[in-house]
C-alpha cells in the first residue's frame, strides 16, 4: 500500500493530463493523495499550461473546485480547462451545439437568381432565396428553409440534416416533390381543381407535409 | 461573317429537321447565302426532307476526317442557288466526330456563308455536343405537349451552360382549336414555363407531311405553317413581324375575302 499507490494516477495525452481517481477512498482522503501526487511531480511540470481531465470518480462542482485548488497550491502548471468526460455531458453539449449549428443554417440564408431548369440541382449549407422558377426536373436541397419567388414545380428538400421546423414558400406552388426532414410528400395524381395561383407555405406537422395559403396566422407559427 | 444557329429541341419528333429545313430554306429565298448541317450522324434525313438524297457523294464525316473538301460535300439544293446541304454520313455513328472539330468546320464555313444551320439530334449525348459547338445562336423547337416542354427546358439549361445565351423558342404543332377546348397548352403557356424569347408559332398542318415526303420545304407557300416558317426566317434577320393570327382559318368569310393576306 506505501510502495505504490494507485489512489491518484496521472496519465498524459496530446492535450493534456489526465487524473484518474479512485472512487472507492473518501473525499478528504483523497485530496491528500492528490496534493502529495501533484508535489511529486510538480518539478516535472514546471509552468506548463494544461488542459485537464478527471476519470474514475464522480466530481460535483464543489469537489472539482477543491481539488483543482490544491494542484494550483502545489505546483506551478496553469490549468487551461477542464475536459469533460462525462458521456451524459458529453451528449448535452453534442446536442446544444447542434441545435446552435441548426438554427443557424435556419437563420442564415443565400440568394440565388435564375431559372432551375430541368436537371439543374442546386445544394445549399443554409437557407435559400431563389428568385426565379425551379421547373419540373429541378432540385433544391437546403439545410435550413427554401423560399422560391417564382413557380417551384421541380422537387425541394428542405431541412435537409433533419431539421423538422424547416419549411418551404413558393409564389405559385406546384411541387412534383417536397420533403422537410425525413418526410417525403408528392404532388397529387390529378391535378387539383380550382387551385388559386398564390404564395404557399410547406410545413411539417406531426408527421404530415401541410401545404397552406400563406398569412399571418401561418406566418405567426413559424419557428426558426 | 456568317451566323452559326443550331436548332435543337432534345426531344425527338418534334420538328428538328422540318424546322431547319424550312427556316433554311426561307432564309434561302430572302437572299441570304445558307448552308444547312444534318449533324445527325448515323441517322441522316435532312436530305430527304429537302428532296436531294439522290446527290449524295460525300458527306460531313468525310469533310472531318478530311477525305474530300468541304465544297465536294455541300450539295446546292435543286430551286435555290444560294443554298447549300452538309448530308450526313448514314454508316458512322456520333463518335465519328468531335465538338472541337465541328467548330472549326463551322468557322471556316463562316467565311462563306451568312447563315449556317445545324440540324442537332435528338437526346442530350455527344450528338448534341457536336451540334452546339460552334453556335452563335439557338432555336429550341417545342410542341405543346409536357413531354417535349420539360425536355425543351432541360435543353436551355444545357444552351446556357454552353454559354449560348441567344436561345429562341418555336411552338411547334400548334392545334388551336385544342387549345380553345382547353385540352393543349397554349404558346402563352409554353413560353411561360421556358421563359425565353418566342420567336415562332407553327400550327399543326397537314401540309408539311406532304411537303416532308415530297422533299420540298413548303417555306413561303400560303399554307399556314409555310407562312409561319418565312415569318420566323424573318425575324432571324431582325424583321419585326407580327405574329400569325391562328384563329383567322376557321373563319369562312375571311378566307373568301383573302382578309389573312396580311398574316
Amino acid at each position: 500500500m506505501k510502495s505504490v499507490n494507485n489512489d491518484v494516477i496521472i496519465k498524459g495525452n496530446k492535450y493534456g493530463i489526465i487524473v484518474v481517481l479512485n472512487p472507492d477512498i473518501s473525499f478528504n482522503e483523497l485530496k491528500e493523495q492528490v496534493a502529495e501526487k501533484f508535489r511529486e511531480s510538480s518539478k516535472f511540470f514546471e509552468d506548463a499550461k494544461m488542459a485537464l481531465s478527471f476519470e474514475g470518480r464522480d466530481l460535483n462542482n464543489e469537489e472539482e473546485k477543491e481539488i483543482l485548488d490544491i494542484i494550483e497550491n502545489n505546483t506551478d502548471m496553469k490549468i487551461v480547462c477542464i475536459i469533460d468526460n462525462d458521456p451524459k455531458k458529453e451528449e448535452l453539449f453534442k446536442k446544444s451545439l447542434e441545435e446552435k449549428l441548426m438554427e443557424l443554417e435556419n437563420n442564415t440564408g443565400q440568394f440565388y437568381k435564375g431559372i432551375l431548369r430541368s436537371g439543374a440541382s442546386l445544394e445549399f449549407e443554409s437557407s435559400v432565396v431563389i428568385i426565379g422558377d425551379v421547373n419540373n426536373g429541378a432540385r433544391v436541397v437546403s439545410k435550413g428553409n427554401i423560399i422560391v419567388l417564382g413557380a417551384l414545380k421541380g422537387n425541394a428538400f428542405a431541412g435537409a440534416c433533419g431539421n423538422t421546423n424547416a419549411f418551404v414558400v413558393a409564389l405559385d406552388m406546384q411541387p412534383t416533390q417536397i420533403r422537410i426532414a425525413d418526410t417525403i410528400a408528392r404532388s397529387p395524381d390529378k391535378p387539383v381543381k380550382n387551385d388559386v395561383k398564390e404564395p404557399k407555405i410547406a410545413f411539417l406537422e406531426d408527421g404530415n407535409i401541410y401545404i397552406e395559403p400563406l398569412n399571418k396566422d401561418v406566418l405567426n407559427d413559424i419557428r426558426l | 461573317m456568317g451566323e452559326v444557329i443550331v436548332v435543337t429541341s432534345g426531344k425527338g419528333g418534334v420538328g428538328k429537321t422540318t424546322t431547319t429545313a424550312n427556316v433554311g430554306t426561307g432564309l434561302a429565298m430572302l437572299d441570304k447565302k445558307v448552308v444547312l448541317i444534318d449533324t445527325d450522324i448515323g441517322l441522316r434525313n435532312l436530305d430527304v426532307v429537302m428532296g436531294l438524297e439522290n446527290r449524295i457523294v460525300y458527306n460531313l464525316v468525310d469533310v472531318i476526317e478530311g477525305n474530300c473538301r468541304i465544297r465536294n460535300a455541300l450539295i446546292k439544293d435543286k430551286r435555290y442557288p444560294n443554298l447549300y446541304l452538309l448530308p450526313s454520313a448514314q454508316t458512322r455513328d456520333k463518335n465519328a466526330v468531335k465538338p472541337e472539330q465541328m467548330k472549326k468546320l463551322a468557322d471556316e464555313l463562316k467565311e462563306e456563308f451568312d447563315y449556317i444551320l445545324m440540324d442537332c439530334p435528338a437526346g442530350i449525348e455527344q450528338g448534341f455536343h457536336n451540334a452546339i459547338a460552334g453556335a452563335d445562336r439557338a432555336l429550341v423547337i417545342t410542341t405543346p405537349e409536357v413531354s417535349a416542354v420539360r425536355d425543351a427546358d432541360r435543353i436551355i439549361g444545357l444552351l446556357e451552360a454552353n454559354e449560348i445565351d441567344e436561345t429562341y423558342l418555336i411552338v411547334n404543332r400548334l392545334r388551336m382549336d385544342m387549345v380553345k377546348r382547353g385540352d393543349m397548352m397554349s404558346s402563352e403557356d409554353v413560353t411561360e414555363i421556358l421563359a425565353v424569347d418566342l420567336i415562332g408559332v407553327v400550327p399543326d398542318d397537314e401540309n408539311i407531311v406532304i411537303s416532308t415526303n415530297q422533299g420540298e420545304p413548303l417555306v413561303g407557300s400560303d399554307s399556314q405553317a409555310g407562312t409561319a416558317y418565312m415569318n420566323i426566317a424573318r425575324r432571324l434577320l431582325g424583321e419585326e413581324v407580327p405574329f400569325l393570327d391562328l384563329n383567322a382559318k376557321s373563319s369562312f368569310f375571311s378566307r373568301l375575302f383573302g382578309k389573312n393576306k396580311k398574316i
